[in-house]
């Protein structure tokens, strides 16, 4: 059955991102949460549910259940080279020169954003769910920015041009080398099961890992170097592919974070010189297999959870809010920029998006093992109501921005301690 | 002239160059080539963006602008000057030219004409001096080497306004 669909199944996951994508330019909004809803619609909680033999009063239209598409093995590896890839670019594109030449601004500006928001997460997911495990994903999950869904929002702004671009890039770096480590750390947690002892081994097992992967990316240019020589595009990105893909899987096989895996080859890569052929000739692929991790993401949510959820999305929208404005201003104002631009640095930054599903994924993965499986399944129904939630405001404040700074920085001018609560209304 | 030159990671980098107004033009050179060119008014203005360029158009216009570009185009009086009091020329062939309908052979051989026809232009097709059998046809576009003097006689020639025409 799945054999004779398979290929009309992923039509209709091409075809459907791709008409997602279409409506989301049109009305310029991030691609992301479109993705996800079209995901959520065409699987076997909303399409699979509608009874339409029942609703048109004929036998002719098959039942949903029959047209939902599932969660195949090709949308699970898909989704998970979607992760791999997307973390791979953030390595590639991690430039440490950057971090130590600009390290006590973006180390000041990175370290509040680190402080306001990842503590709120603890506090909120501690109070929601009672115990640390919980909070710790809580808290990355409303700590990370979305890097993807801020840096287009920029360019197709132009604000990309402007100093405002720097704190927010800055940061971006910051949270970035965070969310290696958090990863591994979370993945390791979450996958050892809630015996101490056991999750300490999956530490050990992980920070190991790293370490091989760090000395790798250490002693190993002059190697990546030399495996990319050659002048056929195909090859470079077969080969790319061939040590990312062999590398990341070998690390979730050892029960590492592949994500994290990824980051560090990516990172090997970022001082050969093949940079920049890497990021034109994979650029095209990152996205395809991140769209079909986003539509997987839909996929696998149950929107009726959301329901359940509801009071622990509406208490996290209301807390991280005002707390991605107020570390993004500070931001702002560490970097020596006026109220009008401090503000602008924290509406950009309200955007979750991508690594927060990531890290609901680790989340789902965990059900059962690290997580109790109600906790979990809440955790990830969680997190993708937010990120739908956040990445869409987080995009529209970028796009009102004129009117909010005009309502706002009187308020701030006026005030002469920058601690007031610029509020988003 | 300060330049100011700014990684912008995953994007790629941006460069400030101070105009003598207090402007700012500011390029952003995209990681796939792609270059933004914004103006900025003041410090405290936004940035506006005047224009985007493909990584090939970029490199065009910036050797124009640095002076480096240099191309023969057909302008009006469609002549440029290969050095040495030697130019280049382009002519129409008019209506009722005296050379309509000859073969280039037979143009070639005419004792009166000084210049070197490298090739005729026939709306897309160039017709190269090598195919002398080829007729000229009203419309075409003769390129032309030679001094000042024989460009301008032959000039007068396929006008036909020397009234002598070929025989």
């Amino acid at each position: 059955m799945a054999g004779e669909t398979a290929l009309l199944d992923v039509g209709v996951l091409f075809a459907a991102v791709a008409l997602a994508g279409l409506l989301a330019n049109r009305i310029n909004q991030s691609v992301i949460p479109f993705y996800i809803v079209i995901g959520m619609v065409l699987g076997e909680y909303v399409l699979g549910r509608i009874d339409f033999p029942a609703l048109l009063g004929t036998d002719l239209v098959p039942h949903g259940a029959e047209l939902a598409l599932l969660e195949t093995d090709f949308i699970y590896v898909g989704a998970e080279l979607g992760i791999v890839l997307l973390l791979f670019f953030l390595g590639l594109e991690f430039n440490l020169d950057r971090l130590i030449a600009a390290k006590e601004q973006i180390g000041k500006a990175g370290t509040v954003d680190l402080v306001i928001n990842f503590g709120a997460g603890l506090v909120l997911g501690y109070v929601l769910f009672g115990s640390f495990l919980p909070a710790f994903l809580t808290a990355g999950v409303v700590y990370i920015s979305s890097s993807a869904i801020i840096t287009k929002s920029l360019i197709d702004l132009g604000w990309i041009a402007n100093d405002e671009s720097n704190p927010m890039l800055g940061t971006l770096v910051y949270e970035d080398l965070f969310i290696a480590v958090y990863l591994a750390i979370a993945s390791a947690l979450v996958l050892g099961g809630g015996d101490v002892g056991e999750a300490l081994g999956q530490i050990g097992i992980a920070v190991g890992f790293i370490i091989v992967l760090l000395l790798l990316v250490y002693l190993g240019t002059a190697w990546f170097q030399r495996s990319l020589e050659t002048d056929s595009n195909e090859f470079t990105v077969l080969r790319a592919l061939g040590i990312t893909v062999l590398i990341s899987g070998a690390a979730l096989s050892l029960g590492v974070s592949e994500a994290v895996a990824a980051f560090f080859v990516g990172m090997a890569f970022s001082s050969t010189a093949h940079v920049h052929d890497l990021e034109n000739l994979l650029e095209p692929l990152r996205d395809t297999f991140a769209a079909v991790f986003f539509f997987w993401i839909g996929l696998i949510t149950d929107p009726t959870l959301f329901l359940d959820v509801l009071w622990l999305i509406a208490a996290a929208v209301l807390l991280t809010t005002p707390t991605k404005l107020v570390s993004g201003y500070l931001g702002g104002r560490i970097y020596d920029l006026d109220e009008r631009r401090s503000l602008r640095v924290g509406l950009g930054m309200t955007t979750r998006g991508e690594f927060s599903l990531i890290i609901a994924s680790i989340a789902l993965a965990g059900a059962g093992i690290g997580l109790a499986e109600g906790v979990a399944d809440d955790i990830y129904a969680f997190a993708v109501g937010y990120v739908l939630f956040m990445s869409i405001l987080g995009t529209t404040l970028m796009q009102y921005s004129d009117r909010i700074e005009a309502a706002v920085v009187p308020l701030l001018e006026g005030d002469s301690e920058p601690s007031a609560h610029p509020s988003d209304d | 002239m300060p330049i100011t030159e700014t990684d912008l990671p995953g994007v790629g980098k941006k460069f400030e160059i101070d105009l003598e107004d207090g402007k700012t033009l500011v390029i952003v050179t995209h990681n796939t080539g792609r270059r933004d060119v914004f103006l900025k008014a003041d410090d405290d203005a936004d940035s506006e963006r005047l224009f985007e360029l493909s990584d090939q158009l970029a490199r065009t216009v910036g050797t124009i602008l640095e002076g480096a570009y240099f191309q023969p185009i057909k302008t009006e009086d469609k002549a440029t000057t290969l050095g040495d009091g030697t130019n280049i020329e382009w002519f129409d062939v008019p209506a009722d030219s005296p050379l309509e309908g000859r073969s280039l052979a037979e143009v070639l051989a005419d004792g009166r004409i000084h210049v070197a026809i490298v090739a005729v232009q026939r709306g897309e097709d160039v017709i190269p001096a090598s195919e002398p059998e080829k007729r000229l046809d009203e419309g075409d576009t003769i390129i032309a080497v030679g001094t000042n003097e024989d460009l301008e006689q032959f000039k007068t020639l396929l006008s036909g306004d020397d009234g002598s025409g070929l025989d």
